[in-house]
């Protein structure tokens, strides 16, 4: 099925806790439909209730064993898919820090916070679902076709033929209903995109004249959607009606068999009994394995993509120590060259530039000229194809080094502002600073007196949504800057400000 | 509830009550298949004398055996046939209600974003119908059928058994209900909660890569996880016990109607053969209910769908004359505005505009420059006749705004913040402004916007899809899109609500020489915030708490206002001479 399944950790002390339960699970079904037979053939040979009332109690206790097997196996895949999922996602949120902006700008933003809220989530019901399925299609119908086996030969051939049969017909039907779906997808795709599409722009239809009139627009498309839709489903349906078919007319074959054998003195009605109770169990696993096809598909999607980001190559390989930035310090970058996959153009070429002690460095450029390359590579965000740093006489091959980043403080054309109080927001680099020091490095920013105007002072709460986003940019801008920063890139923080 | 599911449900009866016997027949075959087998072999264990004894029940079997497995795949495609009908009039209804009041959706978020929303919570009410509704109302029909059959032969036993599969249909679902509601909502809270969290981290990722201290972050996001797991455990277990009950009831079930065909055989009712047969259709017919607690649980999950847009309220749209008599007597040539001692307030205390006077020849440019909050956007909703003044007037041409109706939009022709771009071809978005323009006519609305030779450039030219362009399409260039259409759309009024907000000042100063150039003749009323392009207009007025404060040319302010001279050295882009083809 998915390789990767065995991949993770504990993944094979939890199959084999799975299997054993399984396999008493296997055992307690057989036992279950074997006492209800031998009741019901018991009272159908003339035997009073009370003298049954003990292999009914014990297909009772049966059925309720089982459920608590089936309660205990979830839990084994319960917990142990909340244990994987929580390392995935640690594992995870470790790489995002370590891939940095770049990477998140790539993906989207959106996508990311998906991938890692919904993701793991979807992960996790995909463990908790795929591992008890597995035993159970792999391990009881077998037990249940073996224990026929025993008792009534052609029984257990009918059932054993049944399922590649099945199988086959709902791959087929399977791949039916998915190249009719891949024919429509597009125009399935716009139809189904029209509503929102249509919602979404209303405003703009409204100034165009266009709304009123668009209703239509709107029902012939729904209609046409749903035809859309109805095509694939006749089709998609038959898949799982395929197994529907199958497992009845086995279960119908198997009872009208046993019938005969019946009338011919062949078989007591015991055995038959166990053998029609049973058919069902035989197939229940198998019909199981197809419900919840698309949390499956998607945990498994989900999974694969996780581990993608987890088998990147992440910038941050060896730390090495770099001292404080000082007056004597010197860094240089030699023949430093960028080249993106998707462009025959080298973003930056052999880039050379030597500083020493603290200065004021400009770099201008028209946009494309690779300003925001260079900024990454100097953050430590992107490493370069080619060329070299030197700090102190250091020789680094990139700049994705903590001790480095530390140092830097990042003033982006936009600055981010975390949805927190202003005081926190201040000391954000620095979490234990003081009351006094966050006064003064707004003091020294040119904040005090804006900060005082805000309704509760250093505790009002800025940041994504709210009305002094303006402002918080302007503060930040300012602050962050001056708590104590070692080396500075500026990204033209003043270029277009204003309101 | 009432608005959004029932009275589809009254619509469609037909097609409803045609899902639902589908759906019982469907449980029911399988019942009668598990019943005839049952009583086929029991009868063949009394060894009768030929085969053609039990040619009934053979045919029995086979003939449940393959109807069931028919009846549930019609019976599902009636389902979705039935849902994909009632969301097609959903979706018609939804547009109705809100085509008119469009303008007025007023919140913090995007008015594009809940209108999505809306359209997704539609999409979202499909499963209610076909996980909870439906297999609801299935359960429910089985369980009436099997109490009438049992009632016929015995009322004490029917009794029984209403008591107890009444335990699968009734109180374990609503105990489910009421158990997962609280949880579900505590669950969705912190979510929600850890939503924004982490959002906000990702997009300030740079800033916690440079303060080195994301290790703390992992943790604290890991303990907030820790409890939220917490919650879905406790879920968890619920479901599981629920489960193990549930099976508790199923065998008891299953022995009762075993007890009860025995004491029928006993006293001779039956012929023994029926033990079988009621013994395994009980155990086939009670597992159906099993899922329903499941199902029912979930309920809660389609609730916040459902009041949103039980929330949406047709609203008795502003007094609206259909001019239409009128409206082909309008000249469209010569449009002039005059609004006369305007006030306008959403309250009364608070007038958005306050005696607010102004005269607008036809050809004359206009900008309104005022903070956000200073009644710009509301002056334009009345102009456009969206909104109706509390006193005072706003004439075109002498006509009341708000009279206009369907025909502003042959008078003014918006450009806004966010054009919004349809997911079809370039040439259809760019053709929305007049439906009836020839190709050649939008080619040469492209060309004007500058945007022709970029377009042909495109994989398939003007029949390139808006979105698989991606993010080809800059702020900039969409906004020309925009211009396009409303060059198509060709009315002598267009109004600007601040369309190069969030361009840099070489794409803005760029787009508004574009604008200004293909808008000659045109009147055009500008809103915006700073003063970039300002010059080019015949005159510019500021707004302020409802009224103006300055008014005058350009040149006219330089010379008499000491504050806009500072506000306009503020704003003009001080590179733009040096840099603006340069580079």
């Amino acid at each position: 099925m998915d390789k990767a399944l065995f991949s993770y950790k504990e993944m094979k002390p939890v199959l084999a806790g799975l299997a054993i339960l399984t396999a008493i699970q296997g055992a307690i079904i057989i036992i279950q439909a074997y006492f209800l037979a031998d009741a019901i053939s018991s009272l159908f040979g003339g035997d009073s209730f009370a003298n049954v009332f003990k292999k009914l109690v014990i297909f009772f206790l049966a059925l309720v064993i089982r459920q608590l097997l089936t309660v205990w196996k979830k839990n084994i895949a319960y917990h142990f898919a909340a244990k994987t999922g929580k390392e995935f996602r640690e594992s995870l949120l470790q790489k995002l820090f370590q891939l940095g902006p770049r990477f998140v700008k790539e993906e989207g933003s959106g996508q990311t916070v998906t991938l890692v809220m919904e993701g793991i989530m979807k992960f996790r019901r995909y463990l908790e679902l795929i591992l008890p399925k597995l035993m159970n299609s792999a391990m009881i119908p077998a037990m249940i076709c073996i224990f026929i086996f025993f008792i009534n030969i052609r029984s257990a051939v009918i059932l054993a033929l049944a399922v590649p049969i099945l199988i086959a017909f709902m791959i087929l039907l399977g791949l039916a209903a998915k190249r009719k779906a891949d024919r429509q997808y597009e125009s399935y795709q716009m139809l189904s995109n029209h509503f929102v599409d249509s919602l979404r722009g209303l405003e703009t239809l409204k100034y165009l004249g266009l709304s009123r009139q668009h209703i239509d627009q709107i029902i012939l498309v729904s209609e046409r959607y749903r035809r859309a839709t109805m095509g694939t489903l006749r089709i998609a349906f038959l898949s799982s009606f395929a197994l529907d078919f199958f497992t009845m007319l086995s279960i119908a074959t198997v009872a009208v068999f046993l019938g005969i054998d019946l009338i011919n003195g062949k078989m007591e009605l015991r055995a038959a009994l166990t053998i029609l109770i049973l058919a069902p169990e035989y197939f229940l696993p198998i019909r199981e394995v197809g419900a919840d096809y698309h949390a499956t598909l998607d945990g498994k999607n989900a999974g694969k993509r996780i581990q993608e980001i987890l088998d990147k190559e992440s910038l941050q390989q060896k730390q090495d120590p770099i001292p404080l930035w000082q007056s004597t310090s010197t860094f240089s970058v030699k023949g430093v060259s960028v080249h993106f996959a998707d462009s025959d153009r080298p973003a930056l070429q052999d880039i050379q530039f030597f500083v020493s002690g603290s200065k004021k460095i400009g770099i201008i450029g028209a946009s494309g000229a690779g300003k925001s390359t260079l900024i990454d590579i100097l953050s430590g965000f992107l490493a370069p194809s080619s060329g070299e740093f030197q700090i102190n006489g250091k020789k680094l091959t990139t700049l994705s080094q903590l001790n480095w980043q530390s140092q830097i403080t990042y003033i982006p054309q936009h600055p981010y502002i975390f949805h927190d109080t202003v005081f926190n927001n201040i000391r954000f680099y620095h979490p234990e600073a003081t009351v006094k020091e966050v006064e003064k490095a707004a003091e020294r920013a040119g904040l005090a007196e804006m900060i005082q105007s805000l309704p509760n002072g250093f505790e009002t709460i800025i940041g994504e949504g709210d009305n002094h986003r303006g402002r918080g940019a302007e503060l930040k801008r300012r602050t962050r800057t001056t708590d104590r920063p070692r080396a500075g890139i500026l990204k033209q923080p003043s270029y277009h400000h204003a309101g | 509830m009432e608005n959004w599911i029932f009275p589809y449900l009254r619509q469609y009866r037909g097609l409803f009550a045609l899902a639902i016997l589908l759906g019982s027949l469907t449980i029911l075959f399988g019942g009668a298949l598990m019943f005839t087998s049952g009583y086929l072999i029991s009868k063949a264990a009394t060894q009768p004398e030929s085969i053609l004894m039990v040619y009934v029940p053979i045919v029995g079997v086979r003939a449940f055996g393959i109807a069931r497995a028919v009846l549930s795949y019609v019976g599902r495609l009636a389902g979705h046939q039935l849902v994909l009908k009632i969301l097609s009039d959903m979706r018609a209804r939804l547009y109705k209600i809100i085509e008119p009041q469009a303008l007025f959706l007023r919140s913090r978020l995007r008015t594009g974003d809940i209108l999505g929303a809306l359209a997704d919570d539609i999409e979202h009410l499909q499963d209610f119908y076909l996980k909870i509704l439906f297999p609801s109302i299935v359960s429910l029909a089985i369980y009436t059928v099997i109490i009438i059959c049992a009632g016929l032969f015995s009322i004490p036993f029917a009794i029984l058994l209403a008591v107890f599969i009444g335990l699968l249909v009734f109180v374990g679902p609503i105990i489910s209900y009421i158990y997962m509601k609280t949880k579900n909502e505590q669950w969705k809270r912190r979510k929600h909660q850890l939503y924004q969290q982490f959002t906000d981290t990702i997009f300030g990722i740079s800033d916690w890569i440079f303060s080195g201290k994301y290790a703390t972050y992992i943790q604290r996001y890991e303990t907030q996880e820790q409890k939220l797991l917490e919650l879905e455990t406790k879920k968890h277990s619920f479901v599981n016990w629920r489960d193990v009950l549930n099976q508790i009831v199923l065998g008891a079930i299953v022995i009762i109607a075993i007890y009860w065909a025995n004491e029928q055989t006993l006293r001779g009712e039956f012929s023994p053969t029926v033990i079988a047969a009621c013994g395994l259709a009980a155990l086939s017919l009670v597992e159906s209910f099993l899922p329903l607690a499941g199902a029912v649980s979930e309920t809660s999950s389609y609730q916040d769908s459902l009041k949103r847009l039980e929330a949406i309220q047709p609203q008795s749209p502003p007094l609206q004359i259909e001019a239409d008599g009128r409206k082909d007597s309008l000249n469209l040539s010569q449009v002039t505005i005059e609004i006369n001692h305007l006030s306008f307030g959403y309250t009364s205390e608070t007038p958005l505009l306050d005696d607010f006077s102004l005269k607008i020849g036809q050809g004359e440019k206009i900008a309104i420059i005022g903070r956000s909050g200073s009644g710009k956007s509301t002056l334009l909703k009345l102009i456009q006749g969206a909104l109706v003044p509390t006193r005072g007037e706003v004439l075109i041409n002498g006509m009341n705004a708000h009279e206009l109706a369907s025909a502003v939009p042959k008078l003014m022709a918006v450009l806004n913040q966010k054009p919004y771009l349809f997911n079809t071809s370039v040439m259809n978005n760019i053709r929305l402004g007049n439906p009836e323009a020839t190709d050649e006519e939008v080619y040469e609305a492209a060309k004007m916007v500058q945007l022709h030779e970029m377009i042909m450039q495109l994989p398939k030219g003007y029949e390139t899809n808006m979105h698989e362009t991606g993010s080809r399409f800059s702020g900039g260039e969409r906004q020309r899109i925009a211009l396009a259409r409303v060059l198509l759309q060709n009315t002598p009024i267009v109004i600007m609500d601040e369309p190069t907000v969030g361009l840099d000042p070489i794409t803005e100063a760029n787009l508004l020489a574009t604008i200004f150039a293909t808008l000659k003749g045109k009147t055009i009323i500008w809103v915006t915030h700073h003063l970039m392009g300002v010059e080019k207009m015949d005159r510019i007025l500021f707004l302020e708490n409802g009224k103006i404060t300055m008014d005058g040319s350009h040149q006219q302010l330089l010379k008499s206002e000491e504050r806009y001279r500072r506000l306009y050295a503020l704003d003009r882009p001080l590179y733009r001479g040096e840099w603006g083809n340069g580079l």
